[in-house]
């Protein structure tokens, strides 16, 4: 006779296998283009696990005619500034809007969050015109302004959810002492939201990072970034899955390492405060 | 300075920011899709056709209505698929212990892939020769081992749907996840003790508590899965023929491969509708929460 | 209606013992209190009695028959959660309807027994409303309404009355009080407050460390401590406690001699000690009349009595009076000691001394 205690044990079995199976799908193609990444061009076509490892990938893919390094040096330059402008202006309207109440505040944080849904297709067409004109076309500074426009929506929301979870009171306590509204920002608000805003940032470098659609039409050869280098070997396809591969990983891989580092805020910044 | 002056310079540089970077172009767009326009014409872009490229695409051209369904099939089941098993696994990984918040952790790295990343990567694993998949479900069901996937109409559309969902359900589960959290135990508990078994527990209790956070995933979803680009572009760039085109592809090639920026920038338009549908219903739950 | 046994129960987490080894007897229809402060087990011994925890070892009785393995749904009770576990959204009529629903009740009964219930908590005017709709007192009496819309077995509080105002607090107690007189149902009742233990109980175990200390009635927990804890957590004020020193029949602290114990007294010598008397035990009298002659160190008149604090070196004593009795802070006074209510404690191991 199964009995309640029975019963329970089995379901719980049957609940880790589940779940193991469900990190096996998450996993094993990441995995699996992370081996091919070290494999012998032969070694791919013929689906082997064990082989001999080598690194002559990576150093391929930075030499000519995929010049990655350049790609590589593109991608971080463009993320990092774009956070570093992003995050200071998107504290200062996210501290706005969580202690003051301004005239049409709603409808500020609407736009602003509705921005974050037009897709990309729409407004790449006029920055391409406009950067032509304005010979911005293939570097990295209409890249940075372009990824302004992305990351904004989310800093400013993200930001604000970090602030609107720090007490109130410090703030009051300082400013009936005598400090000026800028003084509270700078002494007692900035360092209190501090891991708030290295979330936000990486989160943004991480975006930014990724970024497609408009690396793709609005460089072509000297602003290149690496996601859009990855679809250069797309050319040449069939031969070089190995080296695309290896490609892969140096985009992932600080991609990992970072999205670790803010698994924690993860869901509320991507819902932008929906979730808590 | 006093605050009332201090607030709005605060918000200013930000809202500048999104301005010029967002909300001008969109009248931009807005504008050009009025005008007839190549590219390659020097006196670009010149002449007001109004509202022609919009009747264009909606009365002669085909492959207009192409991307549309491939959008919209496209949307309804990934929205649905992915929803449904994140919901699997998010029931399975809520309850605590140190094995499951362990996973829970893993889940953020599948994320960290850009769509164009696991577009590259599951044409690799869909390679008729030496692709992972092809192989081990060549293995699994009988005559599998002769679809050539990415070739198919059908079987490429479904490889599109299966690397989405691959994609994103790491992030819906992890979302639902803090939704169950959010759920009181005691509501839960109280119902065991009432007498409900576990599934008219989760039927009768949780569905019911976890409806806020499932409609705002459904709607991220959705917004997500209409702007596809990046996957579709790696993955099988709108092919076969034009089987796997969304609308965010369609643009991206009338605009840049056909150089017709008006008309692109009219089906780009037409994308905002919906877009801006979604955007209030899910503008509500945020300002709910507030 | 049924008696609630434990017989050798623990939980354990890894090292960590939430409930140690404990047995315990509950006869059919008793009202008994666990009793303690955060951590001691009372709730872990109540969860695991409804099914909501696993004992790590020993045996779960309720009415002769062993329900370890059986789940909540299956143990014929009822529970009263400390949030009230409420359907958010349900209607109250839906909350209370639930047990009988889920139970496949006839739905021509369901109707009749739900404004029963409601009508015995006095809800009937609110049936049609949203928890969120209604005050802390309303929710709470949903949340009892829900519990006795069955006859279960047993009935399980966890803390109900610990949300709301302490003015609702006192006239909830004695509604309570009346309902399970009425019922007639075995219940395991889960609270910090002792005077609510003391109110309801027909028993009260007190517990400390995931072990029961002592288990009697509240008269006997009361006037017969069997611990220090237990003396220390019951009354309020809380008994006198003064640590010292027994020699030939005198009790002395650190200041030197204090008292002079009674013949009656268990012990004429004893190296650590504690002494105990109850507030209610110690008259103010005039100085010199009574066994220790003080300082006021604070008056307090809390309406019903007057509290007179004087401090012992480091230690203070309590005495409380009726309220007609007018002292000031730093007046000289005596205090008088009632001979029949002192209580000794063995210093290190906090037990009674008999």
């Amino acid at each position: 006779m199964i009995t309640g205690r029975t019963r329970r044990r089995l379901l719980e079995t049957c609940q880790v296998i589940a779940i193991l199976a469900f990190i096996a799908i998450m996993l094993v193609p990441i995995l699996w283009i992370a081996l091919a990444a070290f494999k012998e061009h032969v070694d791919v076509y013929q689906l082997k696990l064990v082989f001999e490892p080598t690194l002559e990938n990576f150093s391929r893919v930075f030499a000519e005619p995929y010049d990655l390094g350049t790609k590589l040096f593109n991608s971080t330059i463009v993320a990092a500034v774009t956070v570093v402008i992003a995050i200071p202006i998107a504290t200062a309207a996210a501290y706005a809007f969580s202690r003051f109440r301004l005239r049409g505040q709603t409808l500020l944080l609407v736009i602003i969050l509705a921005t974050q849904f037009v897709p990309a297709v729409v407004i790449v067409l006029p920055f391409f015109l406009m950067f032509r004109d304005l010979g911005l076309l293939d570097t990295l500074t209409g890249l940075v302004i372009v990824n302004l426009a992305i990351v904004m929506p989310f800093a400013v929301w993200m930001i604000k959810g970090f602030i609107d979870g720090i007490p109130i009171d410090t703030e009051e306590a300082a400013l009936v002492d005598g400090s000026s509204r800028l003084q509270v920002i700078r002494n007692i608000v900035l360092p209190m939201a501090a891991p708030g805003l290295v979330t936000a940032g990486i989160f943004c470098f991480i975006i930014a990072w990724n970024e497609f659609l408009f690396a793709l039409i609005l460089t072509s050869k000297k602003a290149v970034t690496l996601p859009i280098g990855l679809a250069l070997f797309k050319a040449e396809e069939g031969d070089l899955w190995n080296l695309m591969a290896a490609a892969g990983i140096i985009i992932m891989v600080p991609m990992f390492i970072l999205a670790l580092l803010i698994r924690r805020h993860f869901v509320q910044g991507m819902t932008m405060g929906a979730v808590r | 300075m006093r605050d009332r002056t201090l607030k709005y310079l605060l918000v200013a540089p930000a809202v500048l920011v999104v301005g010029a970077t967002a909300v001008w172009p969109l009248y931009e767009s807005l504008r050009l899709s009025m005008h007839a326009g190549r590219l390659s014409r020097p006196d670009f872009p010149q002449v007001f056709v109004g509202a022609d490229q919009y009747t264009w695409a909606f009365f002669e051209q085909p492959a207009f209505w192409n991307s549309v369904w491939v959008t919209a099939s496209f949307t309804l089941v990934t929205v649905a698929l992915t929803t449904l098993l994140a919901l699997c696994f998010a029931l399975l990984l809520a309850r605590g212990g140190r094995f499951r918040s362990g996973v829970q952790s893993l889940l953020i790295l599948p994320f960290a892939m850009s769509p164009a990343l696991i577009g590259v990567s599951f044409r690799f694993m869909f390679n008729p020769e030496f692709g992972l998949f092809d192989a081990f479900l060549g293995r699994l069901i009988p005559g599998a081992e002769n679809i050539n996937w990415l070739s198919d109409p059908t079987m490429a559309f479904w490889v599109v749907v299966i690397a989405d969902v691959w994609g994103w359900i790491p992030f819906l589960t992890l979302v639902l996840i803090g939704g169950l959290a959010s759920i009181p135990q005691e509501t839960q508990e109280a119902a065991q003790v009432d007498g409900a078994p576990a599934w008219k527990v989760f039927r009768d209790v949780t569905l019911p508590q976890l409806l806020p956070v499932l409609a705002v995933v459904v709607i991220l979803k959705a917004i997500f899965s209409l702007k596809t680009f990046d996957l579709v572009f790696m993955l099988t760039n709108g092919g076969p023929g034009n089987a796997t085109q969304t609308l965010s592809h369609y643009v991206y090639f009338n605009g840049f491969k056909y150089a017709e920026f008006g008309y692109a920038s009219a089906v780009a338009w037409l994308m905002v509708i919906p877009m801006m549908v979604l955007t209030y219903f899910y503008a509500r739950f945020v300002f709910d929460r507030e | 209606m049924a008696s609630v046994s434990l017989k050798g129960v623990t939980k354990a987490w890894g090292s960590v013992k939430g409930v140690d080894d404990q047995s315990l007897e509950i006869a059919d229809r008793e009202f008994l209190v666990l009793l303690g402060p955060s951590g001691c087990g009372k709730t872990t011994t109540m969860r695991m009695i409804a099914g909501l925890e696993e004992p790590t070892s020993g045996d779960i009785l309720i009415g002769e028959r062993r329900v370890n393995d059986d789940l909540p749904k299956d143990r014929d009770i009822a529970m009263v959660f400390q949030n009230y576990g409420l359907y958010p959204h349900m209607s109250v009529r839906d909350n209370i309807a639930y047990p009988l629903k889920v139970r496949g009740t006839p739905v021509a009964d369901i109707g009749p027994r739900v404004d029963a219930a409601a009508k015995q908590v006095e809800l009937t005017a609110l049936l049609e409303r949203k928890p969120k709709a209604l005050s802390g007192g309303q929710r709470q009496r949903v949340a009892l309404a829900r519990a006795i819309v069955r006859t279960p077995k047993v009935f399980l509080m966890d803390e109900p009355l610990s949300n709301l105002d302490a003015k609702l607090r006192v006239s909830m107690r004695a509604e309570l009080k009346n309902l399970s007189h009425r019922l007639q149902i075995t219940t395991v009742y889960v609270t910090h407050d002792q005077i609510e233990a003391m109110t309801l109980a027909d028993r009260v175990a007190v517990m400390s460390d995931g072990r029961i200390v002592q288990l009697g009635s509240p008269e006997q927990i009361y006037n017969d401590p069997e611990t220090l804890f237990v003396a220390s957590f019951i009354g309020s004020p809380a008994m006198n406690l003064v640590a010292g020193r027994i020699d030939d029949g005198v009790f002395s602290t650190t200041e030197g001699p204090l008292l002079t114990l009674p013949d009656t007294a268990p012990v004429r010598e004893h190296g650590q000690v504690v002494l105990g008397v109850r507030p209610e035990d110690v008259s103010v009298v005039a100085p010199g009349e009574g066994d220790i002659d003080a300082t006021v160190f604070a008056v307090e008149n809390t309406g019903d009595s007057v509290l007179t604090t004087i401090r012992l070196g480091a230690e203070t004593l309590v005495a409380r009076s009726d309220r007609y009795l007018k002292t000031d802070i730093d007046e000289r006074i005596g205090l008088r000691c009632s001979p029949d209510h002192l209580y000794l404690f063995d210093g290190p191991s906090g037990k009674r001394l008999r």
